[in-house]
């Protein structure tokens, strides 16, 4: 029997559209296997089908179709007004008992934009200019989910629009149609994607010999300290050691230069290195951004979620491959 | 004209009989066997042959994607003695991993929680 491994997570970092935490105490394996998860198998809300009643805009079907299918959506905690996992509340649409669609496994969006009906509400300086329809047009019939306009508070009040561009119209124009969300995984489509971005980074293990570094210069140290394009390693004043930097951790980038320098400060080929920056083996730095479809917290509980659930179901089937042997 | 559903990566073939995991014995090397997963790829492969290479009673552990277009995994375990089958161990180590993932689940509520407690009440954090 194997030994238990021990996971340990320490979150570095926690805001809606961002998390950073360390993975420590674990294999690389499941580092990565956590990562394309995140990726590719957490599940998500995107708009799947669209009806066009009425289309005179300058962009064609598809290709709004096409836009209004990357526009994140998200599925609501209301009291807190975050976007949570939507994997419990919907089901996929090859699971849904029903024929064509329902409320459990779909979203209806109604999106209706006349340009010369609309053009009466805005201010009398601004009627010449063209309209912009954007994701705040989008209305839907399930309270509990909305499409994500921004990001973060922080990119509403850069913005110049009021929400995601979808098309911009002009005098005669008219936008209307309903468009069909469903639940479904990034596999299938990019659409579904609930991260930007989803990396880990090795934590350095930085070692220093003491005793050879005894051996070098004041300046040979300094210049050890300098190759470092990273600015990893310090030089202390009172002792005149070369020491690792406070956050060195962050700053790491695992570059050639440093050991190319001890190459021509040895004395023989074959002496050990005064220092050695290797990847660990069993902890990671990882780094989630969502696109604001769900909050990053939330995308990280799913990713684990999917894959206890695939453990589980992997179980069951070797069970029965087991009885059948 | 050609291409495949972009569901068939991740979807069994359930009307074609295709079964998530199959068995083969292998012939000429003893206490071996290759398990065939159907629509899977590296996200379990990699993790499940780790995990099998920790188990001591494995002597060979290995598992490839035969074609990339073809979304399949094949695993081969070879254990140390008759009295341990493949299988076994295979069951073993996603038992293991099963452990694994729910003491991950934990540590992250865990962390979450005491992330939010030490910076602010329980509500959503700045930019």
């Amino acid at each position: 029997m194997s030994k238990q491994r021990d996971p340990k997570i320490e979150i570095l970092s926690l805001y809606p559209h961002e998390i950073k935490f360390i993975l420590s105490d674990t294999d690389t394996s499941i580092a990565n296997t956590l990562r394309r998860l995140m990726i590719a198998e957490v599940p998500t809300l995107a708009i799947d089908l669209v009806e066009f009643h009425e289309n005179t805009t300058v962009l064609n079907d598809e290709y709004i179709a096409h836009r209004l299918g990357l526009i994140p959506i998200k599925y609501m905690d209301l009291v807190t007004n975050r976007g949570i996992d939507c994997n419990g509340a919907f089901l996929s649409h090859t699971e849904c008992s029903c024929e064509h669609r329902c409320p459990r496994c779909s979203v209806e969006f109604e999106l209706d934009v006349n340009f010369d009906v609309m053009n009466v509400t805005r201010p009398e300086n601004e009627r010449d200019l063209p309209m912009s329809v954007t994701s705040t047009s989008l209305k839907s019939n399930n309270e509990y989910v909305v499409p994500g306009h921004f990001l973060n508070a922080e990119e509403q009040n850069e913005a110049h629009d009021t929400g995601i561009s979808i098309v911009k119209i002009g005098p005669g124009q008219h936008l209307k149609l309903k468009a069909i969300a469903r639940m479904g995984i990034s596999k299938e489509h990019a659409k579904w994607c609930p991260v930007a971005v989803a990396t880990y980074r090795f934590w350095p293990e930085i070692n220093i010999n003491d005793e050879l570094c005894s051996t070098l210069t004041h300046e040979q140290k300094q210049q050890l300290v300098d190759v470092c394009p990273d600015r990893i390693l310090e030089l202390d004043e009172v002792s005149g050691k070369l020491v690792v930097a406070e956050n060195a951790w962050e700053l790491a980038t695992f570059t050639e230069d440093l050991k190319l320098l001890q190459e021509t400060m040895k004395k023989r080929p074959e002496d050990d290195d005064f220092v050695t920056v290797e990847h660990s083996q069993d902890r990671f730095i990882f780094c989630v951004e969502g696109t604001g479809a769900m909050d990053a917290e939330d995308i990280l509980m799913s990713s684990i979620k999917v894959l206890s659930d695939r453990m589980l179901y992997l179980r069951s089937k070797l069970d029965i491959l087991k009885e059948n042997m | 004209m050609n291409a495949p559903e972009r569901s068939a990566a991740f979807l069994l073939d359930e009307d074609n009989g295709e079964e998530k995991v199959t068995y083969a014995s292998d012939t000429k090397v003893s206490n071996a066997g290759t398990f065939t997963f159907n629509k899977e790829d590296h996200t379990l492969g990699n993790l499940v042959r780790m995990q099998l290479l920790r188990d001591p009673n494995v002597r060979f552990a290995g598992y490839k994607i035969p074609h990339p277009l073809v979304h399949q995994i094949d695993l081969k375990i070879q254990t140390i003695s008759s009295t341990l089958a493949p299988i076994d161990v295979l069951l073993n180590a996603v038992e293991d991993l099963g452990d694994e993932t729910d003491t991950l689940n934990r540590e992250a509520e865990d962390a979450i929680e005491r992330w939010k407690k030490e910076n602010n009440a329980g509500g959503m954090g700045q930019f």
